[in-house]
Protein backbone atom coordinates (compact mmCIF):
# COMPACT_ATOMS: atom_id res chain seq x y z
CA UNK A 1 0.00 0.00 0.00
CA UNK A 2 2.97 2.37 0.69
CA UNK A 3 4.36 1.30 -1.88
CA UNK A 4 1.32 2.14 -4.56
CA UNK A 5 1.22 5.66 -3.06
CA UNK A 6 4.75 5.86 -3.47
CA UNK A 7 4.11 5.18 -7.31
CA UNK A 8 1.23 7.35 -7.26
CA UNK A 9 3.09 10.33 -5.35
CA UNK A 10 6.01 9.93 -8.18
CA UNK A 11 3.55 10.39 -10.78
CA UNK A 12 1.85 13.45 -9.25
CA UNK A 13 5.50 15.50 -9.03
CA UNK A 14 6.13 14.00 -12.86
CA UNK A 15 2.81 15.55 -13.79
CA UNK A 16 3.33 18.82 -11.89
CA UNK A 17 7.16 19.20 -13.35
CA UNK A 18 5.93 19.02 -16.81
CA UNK A 19 4.70 22.64 -16.93
CA UNK A 20 8.35 23.69 -15.40
CA UNK A 21 7.51 27.63 -15.48
CA UNK A 22 3.61 27.15 -14.17
CA UNK A 23 5.86 25.20 -11.04
CA UNK A 24 8.10 27.48 -10.12
CA UNK A 25 5.55 30.56 -10.56
CA UNK A 26 3.24 28.53 -8.06
CA UNK A 27 6.35 27.70 -5.83
CA UNK A 28 7.19 31.45 -5.54
CA UNK A 29 3.26 32.24 -4.72
CA UNK A 30 3.35 30.05 -2.02
CA UNK A 31 5.73 31.69 -0.13
CA UNK A 32 3.52 35.05 -0.79
CA UNK A 33 0.40 33.23 0.70
CA UNK A 34 2.39 31.86 3.61
CA UNK A 35 4.12 35.84 4.46
CA UNK A 36 0.86 37.70 4.92
CA UNK A 37 -0.35 35.21 7.97
CA UNK A 38 3.49 35.48 9.17
CA UNK A 39 2.94 39.50 8.54
CA UNK A 40 -0.18 39.55 11.06
CA UNK A 41 1.55 38.27 13.95
CA UNK A 42 4.66 39.96 13.55
CA UNK A 43 2.92 43.33 12.91
CA UNK A 44 0.54 43.37 16.30
CA UNK A 45 3.46 42.16 18.32
CA UNK A 46 5.26 44.95 17.29
CA UNK A 47 2.68 46.98 18.80
CA UNK A 48 2.02 44.79 21.68
CA UNK A 49 4.47 42.69 23.84
CA UNK A 50 2.02 39.94 24.78
CA UNK A 51 -1.40 38.37 24.09
CA UNK A 52 -3.40 37.21 27.42
CA UNK A 53 0.97 36.02 28.89
CA UNK A 54 1.47 34.74 25.43
CA UNK A 55 5.11 35.77 24.28
CA UNK A 56 5.40 36.09 20.64
CA UNK A 57 7.70 33.07 19.71
CA UNK A 58 5.09 31.12 22.06
CA UNK A 59 2.44 32.22 19.44
CA UNK A 60 4.73 31.83 16.68
CA UNK A 61 5.29 28.10 17.70
CA UNK A 62 1.77 27.65 18.49
CA UNK A 63 1.07 29.16 14.64
CA UNK A 64 3.78 27.01 13.08
CA UNK A 65 2.38 23.63 14.76
CA UNK A 66 -0.98 24.41 13.16
CA UNK A 67 0.19 25.19 9.46
CA UNK A 68 2.71 22.08 9.47
CA UNK A 69 -0.37 20.30 9.77
CA UNK A 70 -2.81 22.04 7.63
CA UNK A 71 -0.02 22.12 4.74
CA UNK A 72 1.01 18.31 5.53
CA UNK A 73 -2.87 17.82 4.69
CA UNK A 74 -3.22 19.77 1.44
CA UNK A 75 0.51 18.81 -0.21
CA UNK A 76 -0.14 14.79 0.88
CA UNK A 77 -3.77 14.21 1.40
CA UNK A 78 -5.10 16.86 -1.36
CA UNK A 79 -7.64 14.23 -2.66
CA UNK A 80 -9.76 14.13 -0.10
CA UNK A 81 -10.11 17.82 -0.11
CA UNK A 82 -11.44 17.68 -3.69
CA UNK A 83 -13.67 14.83 -2.88
CA UNK A 84 -16.24 16.98 -3.92
CA UNK A 85 -15.03 16.52 -7.68
CA UNK A 86 -14.83 13.08 -7.64
CA UNK A 87 -18.90 12.65 -6.35
CA UNK A 88 -19.99 15.50 -8.87
CA UNK A 89 -18.21 14.03 -11.72
CA UNK A 90 -18.70 10.05 -10.82
CA UNK A 91 -15.41 9.17 -10.87
CA UNK A 92 -15.80 7.86 -8.06
CA UNK A 93 -17.41 4.73 -9.43
CA UNK A 94 -14.28 3.87 -10.76
CA UNK A 95 -12.59 3.39 -7.74
CA UNK A 96 -15.73 1.11 -6.34
CA UNK A 97 -14.09 -1.54 -8.61
CA UNK A 98 -10.33 -1.80 -7.25
CA UNK A 99 -9.00 -3.54 -4.96
CA UNK A 100 -7.91 -1.02 -2.82
CA UNK A 101 -9.81 0.83 0.01
CA UNK A 102 -12.17 4.12 -1.31
CA UNK A 103 -10.14 6.37 1.00
CA UNK A 104 -6.76 5.55 -0.10
CA UNK A 105 -7.52 5.58 -3.55
CA UNK A 106 -8.90 9.08 -3.41
CA UNK A 107 -5.62 10.32 -0.88
CA UNK A 108 -3.69 8.94 -4.19
CA UNK A 109 -5.68 10.84 -6.74
CA UNK A 110 -4.18 14.09 -6.18
CA UNK A 111 -0.85 15.34 -4.60
CA UNK A 112 -0.25 19.13 -4.58
CA UNK A 113 3.39 19.14 -4.57
CA UNK A 114 4.25 22.70 -4.48
CA UNK A 115 2.70 23.06 -0.99
CA UNK A 116 5.71 21.59 0.55
CA UNK A 117 6.86 24.56 0.45
CA UNK A 118 4.50 25.46 3.01
CA UNK A 119 5.78 23.00 5.35
CA UNK A 120 9.27 23.75 4.81
CA UNK A 121 7.94 27.25 5.66
CA UNK A 122 6.08 26.61 8.94
CA UNK A 123 9.44 24.57 9.79
CA UNK A 124 11.09 27.23 9.53
CA UNK A 125 8.67 29.78 11.75
CA UNK A 126 8.86 27.05 13.72
CA UNK A 127 12.70 26.75 14.12
CA UNK A 128 12.68 30.39 14.88
CA UNK A 129 10.78 30.14 17.75
CA UNK A 130 12.46 27.52 19.12
CA UNK A 131 15.92 28.78 19.23
CA UNK A 132 13.85 32.24 20.90
CA UNK A 133 12.10 30.17 23.60
CA UNK A 134 14.75 28.78 25.84
CA UNK A 135 13.23 25.65 26.69
CA UNK A 136 14.76 23.15 28.80
CA UNK A 137 15.38 20.26 26.89
CA UNK A 138 13.95 16.55 27.98
CA UNK A 139 12.66 13.71 26.76
CA UNK A 140 9.53 14.60 27.55
CA UNK A 141 9.68 18.12 25.59
CA UNK A 142 10.57 15.97 22.37
CA UNK A 143 8.26 14.04 23.18
CA UNK A 144 5.16 16.12 23.03
CA UNK A 145 6.52 18.23 19.99
CA UNK A 146 6.52 15.18 17.97
CA UNK A 147 2.59 14.60 19.14
CA UNK A 148 1.46 17.63 18.71
CA UNK A 149 2.48 18.01 15.06
CA UNK A 150 1.56 14.36 14.14
CA UNK A 151 -2.03 15.87 15.75
CA UNK A 152 -1.93 18.76 13.87
CA UNK A 153 -2.02 16.69 10.58
CA UNK A 154 -4.72 14.12 11.75
CA UNK A 155 -7.33 16.43 12.93
CA UNK A 156 -7.08 18.40 9.34
CA UNK A 157 -7.05 15.07 7.88
CA UNK A 158 -10.45 13.97 10.04
CA UNK A 159 -11.84 17.44 8.98
CA UNK A 160 -11.31 16.95 5.57
CA UNK A 161 -12.82 13.03 5.46
CA UNK A 162 -15.68 15.02 7.54
CA UNK A 163 -16.24 17.43 4.54
CA UNK A 164 -16.14 15.10 2.10
CA UNK A 165 -18.75 13.00 3.58
CA UNK A 166 -20.93 15.66 3.80
CA UNK A 167 -20.86 15.67 -0.11
CA UNK A 168 -22.82 12.26 -0.28
CA UNK A 169 -25.49 14.31 0.98
CA UNK A 170 -25.25 17.43 -0.80
CA UNK A 171 -23.64 16.16 -3.82
CA UNK A 172 -21.42 19.25 -4.09
CA UNK A 173 -18.75 20.88 -2.08
CA UNK A 174 -20.04 22.86 0.68
CA UNK A 175 -18.55 26.82 1.27
CA UNK A 176 -19.47 26.60 5.02
CA UNK A 177 -17.27 23.74 5.25
CA UNK A 178 -14.04 26.27 5.28
CA UNK A 179 -15.43 27.55 8.09
CA UNK A 180 -14.14 24.43 9.79
CA UNK A 181 -10.84 23.64 8.02
CA UNK A 182 -9.69 27.49 6.89
CA UNK A 183 -11.21 29.15 9.44
CA UNK A 184 -10.37 26.31 12.50
CA UNK A 185 -6.86 27.32 10.76
CA UNK A 186 -6.94 30.76 11.36
CA UNK A 187 -8.30 30.85 14.60
CA UNK A 188 -5.80 28.08 15.82
CA UNK A 189 -2.95 29.93 15.07
CA UNK A 190 -2.96 31.22 18.67
CA UNK A 191 -3.59 29.70 21.74
CA UNK A 192 -7.30 29.23 22.34
CA UNK A 193 -7.15 30.57 25.75
CA UNK A 194 -7.09 34.19 24.54
CA UNK A 195 -10.78 33.96 23.22
CA UNK A 196 -14.23 33.81 24.71
CA UNK A 197 -14.97 30.46 27.12
CA UNK A 198 -17.64 29.18 24.41
CA UNK A 199 -15.15 29.33 21.86
CA UNK A 200 -12.59 27.88 24.22
CA UNK A 201 -15.31 25.17 25.27
CA UNK A 202 -16.27 24.08 21.48
CA UNK A 203 -12.88 23.75 20.37
CA UNK A 204 -11.69 21.24 22.98
CA UNK A 205 -14.45 19.39 22.99
CA UNK A 206 -16.27 19.81 19.56
CA UNK A 207 -12.96 20.26 17.28
CA UNK A 208 -10.36 19.22 19.50
CA UNK A 209 -8.08 21.89 18.33
CA UNK A 210 -6.96 22.54 21.44
CA UNK A 211 -5.14 19.67 22.29
CA UNK A 212 -2.80 20.10 18.96
CA UNK A 213 -1.54 23.65 20.09
CA UNK A 214 -2.36 24.55 23.39
CA UNK A 215 -2.59 22.35 26.41
CA UNK A 216 0.25 20.63 25.13
CA UNK A 217 2.10 24.05 24.37
CA UNK A 218 1.15 24.67 28.52
CA UNK A 219 3.37 21.59 29.35
CA UNK A 220 6.35 22.43 26.30
CA UNK A 221 6.51 25.71 27.76
CA UNK A 222 6.85 24.77 31.51
CA UNK A 223 3.14 26.32 32.73
CA UNK A 224 2.73 22.93 33.99
CA UNK A 225 4.11 19.39 34.40
CA UNK A 226 1.06 17.56 34.26
CA UNK A 227 1.56 14.62 31.93
CA UNK A 228 -1.41 14.76 30.71
CA UNK A 229 -1.26 17.95 28.80
CA UNK A 230 1.88 16.04 27.47
CA UNK A 231 -0.41 12.97 26.13
CA UNK A 232 -3.27 15.54 25.30
CA UNK A 233 -2.83 15.18 21.58
CA UNK A 234 -3.60 11.82 21.76
CA UNK A 235 -7.10 12.91 22.26
CA UNK A 236 -7.15 13.47 18.81
CA UNK A 237 -7.65 10.00 17.69
CA UNK A 238 -10.56 9.66 19.06
CA UNK A 239 -11.69 12.80 17.18
CA UNK A 240 -10.75 10.74 14.11
CA UNK A 241 -13.17 7.57 14.92
CA UNK A 242 -16.62 9.35 13.96
CA UNK A 243 -15.30 11.13 11.00
CA UNK A 244 -14.07 7.73 9.65
CA UNK A 245 -17.01 6.21 10.75
CA UNK A 246 -19.13 9.18 8.72
CA UNK A 247 -16.91 8.51 5.93
CA UNK A 248 -17.93 4.65 5.99
CA UNK A 249 -21.68 5.70 6.13
CA UNK A 250 -21.71 7.62 3.29
CA UNK A 251 -20.35 5.42 1.26
CA UNK A 252 -22.49 2.51 1.79
CA UNK A 253 -25.47 4.80 1.04
CA UNK A 254 -23.64 6.21 -1.96
CA UNK A 255 -25.35 6.72 -5.06
CA UNK A 256 -23.91 7.67 -8.08
CA UNK A 257 -24.54 10.76 -9.88
CA UNK A 258 -22.24 10.66 -13.02
CA UNK A 259 -22.50 8.96 -16.00
CA UNK B 1 -24.13 53.82 -23.06
CA UNK B 2 -27.94 52.50 -22.77
CA UNK B 3 -26.08 49.15 -23.81
CA UNK B 4 -23.85 48.75 -20.86
CA UNK B 5 -26.75 50.17 -18.45
CA UNK B 6 -28.59 47.02 -19.87
CA UNK B 7 -25.79 45.20 -19.48
CA UNK B 8 -25.30 46.28 -15.99
CA UNK B 9 -28.69 45.64 -15.05
CA UNK B 10 -28.75 41.97 -16.22
CA UNK B 11 -25.40 41.08 -14.40
CA UNK B 12 -27.40 42.11 -11.73
CA UNK B 13 -30.03 39.76 -12.05
CA UNK B 14 -28.06 36.83 -13.10
CA UNK B 15 -25.93 37.25 -9.95
CA UNK B 16 -29.41 37.60 -7.38
CA UNK B 17 -29.52 33.88 -8.57
CA UNK B 18 -26.42 33.23 -6.37
CA UNK B 19 -28.59 33.44 -2.53
CA UNK B 20 -27.45 30.59 -0.94
CA UNK B 21 -23.98 31.25 -1.87
CA UNK B 22 -24.29 34.24 -0.35
CA UNK B 23 -25.97 32.92 2.84
CA UNK B 24 -22.91 30.60 3.68
CA UNK B 25 -20.79 34.03 2.66
CA UNK B 26 -22.54 35.81 5.68
CA UNK B 27 -21.24 32.80 8.14
CA UNK B 28 -18.13 32.80 7.24
CA UNK B 29 -18.01 36.78 7.51
CA UNK B 30 -19.48 36.48 11.31
CA UNK B 31 -16.85 34.03 12.03
CA UNK B 32 -14.35 35.86 10.90
CA UNK B 33 -15.55 39.13 12.47
CA UNK B 34 -16.36 37.24 15.35
CA UNK B 35 -12.72 36.02 15.24
CA UNK B 36 -10.81 39.36 14.58
CA UNK B 37 -12.58 41.11 17.43
CA UNK B 38 -11.75 38.30 19.87
CA UNK B 39 -8.34 38.76 19.32
CA UNK B 40 -8.05 42.26 19.29
CA UNK B 41 -9.63 42.08 22.55
CA UNK B 42 -7.31 39.70 23.77
CA UNK B 43 -4.62 42.23 23.02
CA UNK B 44 -5.71 45.65 23.95
CA UNK B 45 -6.81 43.31 27.46
CA UNK B 46 -3.27 41.99 28.44
CA UNK B 47 -1.81 45.49 27.10
CA UNK B 48 -3.43 48.10 29.08
CA UNK B 49 -0.43 49.86 29.61
CA UNK B 50 0.64 50.33 26.03
CA UNK B 51 -1.30 53.22 23.65
CA UNK B 52 -2.59 51.68 21.06
CA UNK B 53 -2.66 53.06 17.58
CA UNK B 54 -6.62 52.92 17.75
CA UNK B 55 -9.45 53.33 20.18
CA UNK B 56 -11.38 50.61 20.55
CA UNK B 57 -14.61 51.79 19.02
CA UNK B 58 -13.30 52.69 16.16
CA UNK B 59 -11.39 49.54 15.64
CA UNK B 60 -14.34 47.23 16.14
CA UNK B 61 -16.13 49.14 13.96
CA UNK B 62 -13.27 48.75 11.40
CA UNK B 63 -13.66 45.00 11.86
CA UNK B 64 -17.26 44.79 11.43
CA UNK B 65 -17.46 47.15 8.56
CA UNK B 66 -14.41 45.23 6.95
CA UNK B 67 -16.54 42.04 6.82
CA UNK B 68 -19.36 43.56 5.85
CA UNK B 69 -18.45 45.72 2.68
CA UNK B 70 -15.61 42.44 1.97
CA UNK B 71 -17.07 41.44 -1.51
CA UNK B 72 -16.90 44.89 -2.73
CA UNK B 73 -13.20 45.16 -1.04
CA UNK B 74 -11.69 42.04 -1.53
CA UNK B 75 -9.01 42.93 -3.90
CA UNK B 76 -9.51 40.31 -6.62
CA UNK B 77 -12.49 38.28 -7.80
CA UNK B 78 -11.28 35.48 -10.02
CA UNK B 79 -13.44 35.37 -13.26
CA UNK B 80 -12.84 31.92 -14.85
CA UNK B 81 -14.60 33.18 -18.19
CA UNK B 82 -12.25 35.57 -18.75
CA UNK B 83 -9.26 33.30 -18.40
CA UNK B 84 -10.23 30.46 -19.75
CA UNK B 85 -11.11 33.05 -23.06
CA UNK B 86 -7.97 32.76 -24.44
CA UNK B 87 -7.65 29.09 -23.87
CA UNK B 88 -10.94 27.97 -25.22
CA UNK B 89 -10.57 30.25 -28.17
CA UNK B 90 -13.93 32.78 -27.16
CA UNK B 91 -11.63 35.44 -27.45
CA UNK B 92 -12.67 35.73 -31.00
CA UNK B 93 -16.26 36.72 -30.25
CA UNK B 94 -15.04 39.67 -27.93
CA UNK B 95 -13.61 41.06 -30.70
CA UNK B 96 -16.65 41.35 -33.20
CA UNK B 97 -18.69 42.66 -30.56
CA UNK B 98 -19.25 46.67 -30.93
CA UNK B 99 -19.21 47.28 -27.51
CA UNK B 100 -15.53 47.66 -25.95
CA UNK B 101 -14.15 44.86 -23.92
CA UNK B 102 -12.62 46.57 -21.36
CA UNK B 103 -15.68 48.60 -20.33
CA UNK B 104 -17.73 45.10 -20.58
CA UNK B 105 -16.26 43.22 -18.19
CA UNK B 106 -15.27 46.08 -16.02
CA UNK B 107 -19.26 46.29 -15.67
CA UNK B 108 -19.66 42.40 -15.08
CA UNK B 109 -17.50 42.49 -12.61
CA UNK B 110 -19.25 45.81 -10.96
CA UNK B 111 -22.36 43.90 -10.74
CA UNK B 112 -21.01 41.11 -9.47
CA UNK B 113 -19.17 42.84 -6.46
CA UNK B 114 -22.33 45.52 -5.90
CA UNK B 115 -24.85 41.93 -5.63
CA UNK B 116 -22.99 40.06 -3.53
CA UNK B 117 -22.72 43.23 -1.33
CA UNK B 118 -26.09 43.57 -0.81
CA UNK B 119 -26.87 40.65 -0.42
CA UNK B 120 -24.80 40.19 2.25
CA UNK B 121 -23.27 43.33 4.51
CA UNK B 122 -27.06 44.57 5.60
CA UNK B 123 -27.68 40.89 8.27
CA UNK B 124 -24.01 41.65 9.22
CA UNK B 125 -24.80 45.40 9.96
CA UNK B 126 -27.83 44.45 11.93
CA UNK B 127 -26.05 41.97 14.18
CA UNK B 128 -23.18 43.80 14.40
CA UNK B 129 -25.35 46.58 15.84
CA UNK B 130 -27.39 44.54 18.19
CA UNK B 131 -24.78 43.08 19.89
CA UNK B 132 -23.33 45.00 23.27
CA UNK B 133 -20.52 47.35 24.16
CA UNK B 134 -16.67 45.36 23.07
CA UNK B 135 -18.43 43.72 20.54
CA UNK B 136 -20.58 46.70 19.17
CA UNK B 137 -20.61 47.84 15.45
CA UNK B 138 -21.21 51.37 16.02
CA UNK B 139 -23.28 54.26 14.29
CA UNK B 140 -20.56 56.77 12.52
CA UNK B 141 -20.36 60.51 14.83
CA UNK B 142 -21.51 63.02 12.68
CA UNK B 143 -24.02 63.23 8.83
CA UNK B 144 -20.28 63.69 7.56
CA UNK B 145 -18.04 61.05 8.45
CA UNK B 146 -20.99 59.02 7.17
CA UNK B 147 -21.16 61.22 3.88
CA UNK B 148 -17.38 60.64 3.43
CA UNK B 149 -17.97 56.80 4.09
CA UNK B 150 -20.59 56.37 1.79
CA UNK B 151 -18.66 58.37 -1.19
CA UNK B 152 -15.20 56.55 -0.52
CA UNK B 153 -16.81 53.19 -0.32
CA UNK B 154 -17.85 53.78 -4.08
CA UNK B 155 -15.04 55.22 -5.64
CA UNK B 156 -13.47 52.37 -3.73
CA UNK B 157 -15.35 49.58 -5.37
CA UNK B 158 -14.97 51.09 -8.83
CA UNK B 159 -11.32 51.32 -8.26
CA UNK B 160 -10.84 47.54 -6.48
CA UNK B 161 -12.66 46.56 -9.77
CA UNK B 162 -10.19 48.21 -12.21
CA UNK B 163 -7.12 46.64 -10.71
CA UNK B 164 -8.88 43.60 -10.25
CA UNK B 165 -9.61 43.53 -14.17
CA UNK B 166 -6.39 45.00 -15.20
CA UNK B 167 -4.55 41.77 -13.07
CA UNK B 168 -7.13 39.41 -15.25
CA UNK B 169 -5.83 41.20 -18.50
CA UNK B 170 -2.35 40.62 -17.49
CA UNK B 171 -2.75 37.03 -16.38
CA UNK B 172 -4.92 36.26 -19.13
CA UNK B 173 -1.66 36.29 -21.42
CA UNK B 174 0.68 34.09 -19.31
CA UNK B 175 1.00 30.39 -19.09
CA UNK B 176 0.38 30.48 -15.04
CA UNK B 177 -1.77 33.37 -13.54
CA UNK B 178 -1.17 31.78 -9.99
CA UNK B 179 2.08 33.39 -9.42
CA UNK B 180 1.06 36.94 -10.52
CA UNK B 181 -2.20 36.69 -8.71
CA UNK B 182 -0.57 35.95 -5.18
CA UNK B 183 1.87 38.11 -5.63
CA UNK B 184 -0.51 40.95 -6.26
CA UNK B 185 -2.71 39.26 -3.49
CA UNK B 186 -0.70 40.02 -0.62
CA UNK B 187 0.35 43.07 -1.75
CA UNK B 188 -2.88 44.48 -1.87
CA UNK B 189 -4.02 42.49 1.64
CA UNK B 190 -1.36 43.58 3.42
CA UNK B 191 -1.10 47.24 2.51
CA UNK B 192 -5.33 47.74 2.21
CA UNK B 193 -5.43 46.74 6.14
CA UNK B 194 -7.27 43.53 5.59
CA UNK B 195 -5.54 41.47 7.84
CA UNK B 196 -3.73 44.27 9.95
CA UNK B 197 -5.05 47.86 9.84
CA UNK B 198 -2.41 50.19 8.85
CA UNK B 199 -2.29 52.39 11.87
CA UNK B 200 -0.78 49.02 13.18
CA UNK B 201 2.25 48.94 10.99
CA UNK B 202 5.79 50.16 11.06
CA UNK B 203 6.20 53.69 10.64
CA UNK B 204 8.11 52.69 7.01
CA UNK B 205 5.38 49.88 6.01
CA UNK B 206 2.87 53.07 6.79
CA UNK B 207 4.74 55.48 4.94
CA UNK B 208 5.15 52.47 2.01
CA UNK B 209 1.17 52.83 1.92
CA UNK B 210 0.72 56.02 1.34
CA UNK B 211 1.97 55.73 -1.92
CA UNK B 212 -0.05 52.41 -2.82
CA UNK B 213 -3.80 52.82 -3.94
CA UNK B 214 -4.57 49.80 -1.58
CA UNK B 215 -4.98 52.46 1.36
CA UNK B 216 -8.07 54.01 -0.40
CA UNK B 217 -9.54 50.53 -1.03
CA UNK B 218 -10.47 48.92 2.79
CA UNK B 219 -8.17 51.16 4.97
CA UNK B 220 -9.71 54.85 4.08
CA UNK B 221 -13.53 54.19 4.31
CA UNK B 222 -13.81 51.81 7.15
CA UNK B 223 -11.40 54.72 9.26
CA UNK B 224 -13.71 57.35 7.37
CA UNK B 225 -16.47 56.22 9.18
CA UNK B 226 -15.90 55.89 12.90
CA UNK B 227 -14.01 59.66 12.86
CA UNK B 228 -10.89 57.57 12.74
CA UNK B 229 -10.13 59.65 10.12
CA UNK B 230 -11.65 63.30 10.25
CA UNK B 231 -14.01 65.00 7.86
CA UNK B 232 -10.65 67.26 6.58
CA UNK B 233 -8.90 64.94 6.00
CA UNK B 234 -11.33 62.62 4.46
CA UNK B 235 -12.44 65.11 1.69
CA UNK B 236 -8.31 65.34 0.78
CA UNK B 237 -8.32 61.94 0.64
CA UNK B 238 -11.16 61.44 -1.43
CA UNK B 239 -9.50 63.87 -4.13
CA UNK B 240 -7.12 60.71 -3.78
CA UNK B 241 -9.14 57.87 -4.25
CA UNK B 242 -10.52 59.60 -7.38
CA UNK B 243 -7.36 60.43 -8.96
CA UNK B 244 -6.29 56.46 -8.57
CA UNK B 245 -9.50 55.34 -10.00
CA UNK B 246 -9.56 57.64 -13.28
CA UNK B 247 -5.78 56.29 -13.31
CA UNK B 248 -6.50 52.45 -13.33
CA UNK B 249 -9.45 52.71 -15.11
CA UNK B 250 -7.39 54.63 -18.36
CA UNK B 251 -4.28 52.21 -17.35
CA UNK B 252 -6.82 49.12 -17.90
CA UNK B 253 -8.53 50.59 -20.92
CA UNK B 254 -5.16 50.85 -22.43
CA UNK B 255 -3.76 48.03 -21.42
CA UNK B 256 -6.77 46.01 -23.02
CA UNK B 257 -6.03 47.37 -25.99
CA UNK B 258 -2.84 47.08 -26.35
CA UNK B 259 -3.54 43.55 -25.24
CA UNK B 260 -6.13 42.45 -27.42
CA UNK B 261 -3.94 43.69 -30.54
CA UNK B 262 -1.52 41.12 -29.41
CA UNK B 263 -3.66 38.40 -29.18
CA UNK B 264 -3.74 35.19 -30.84
CA UNK B 265 -7.02 33.59 -31.30
CA UNK B 266 -6.43 29.82 -31.24
CA UNK B 267 -8.87 26.80 -30.43
CA UNK B 268 -12.10 27.13 -31.89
Amino acid sequence: MVKLYINSFKNNIKIQLEYKASFIMNSISQLFVFFTYYFVIIALFNKFDNIKGFSVYEVLLCFSIIHFGFAFNETFFRGIDKFEDLVIDGSLDRFLVRPQGILFQVLCTKIDFVKIFRILQSLVVMIIALVNLDIHWNIGKVIVLILMMMASVLIFFGLFVLTASYCFITIQGLEVKNLFTDGGKNLAQYPISIYRKGIVIFFTFIIPYGFINYYPLLYFVDRTDNMLYMLSPLLVFIFLIPCLLSFKIGMKHYNSAGS
Amino acid sequence: MRAYLNYFKLRLITNLQYRSAALAGIFTQLFFAALYIMLYLALYESNTGVKAPMDWNSLVTYLWLQQAFFAITYPYLRDNELLSMIQNGNLAYELIRPQNFFLKFYIKMLAERVVATLLRCIPIIIIGMLLPYPYKLCLPPTLGNFLVFMGSLILSCLLVTALSLIVHIITMFTIDSRGITSAYMMIAEVFMGIVVPIPFFPLWMKKVSEYLPFRFIGDFPYRAYSGNIDIMEGKTLLIGSFIWMTLALIFGYLISKYALKKAVIQGG
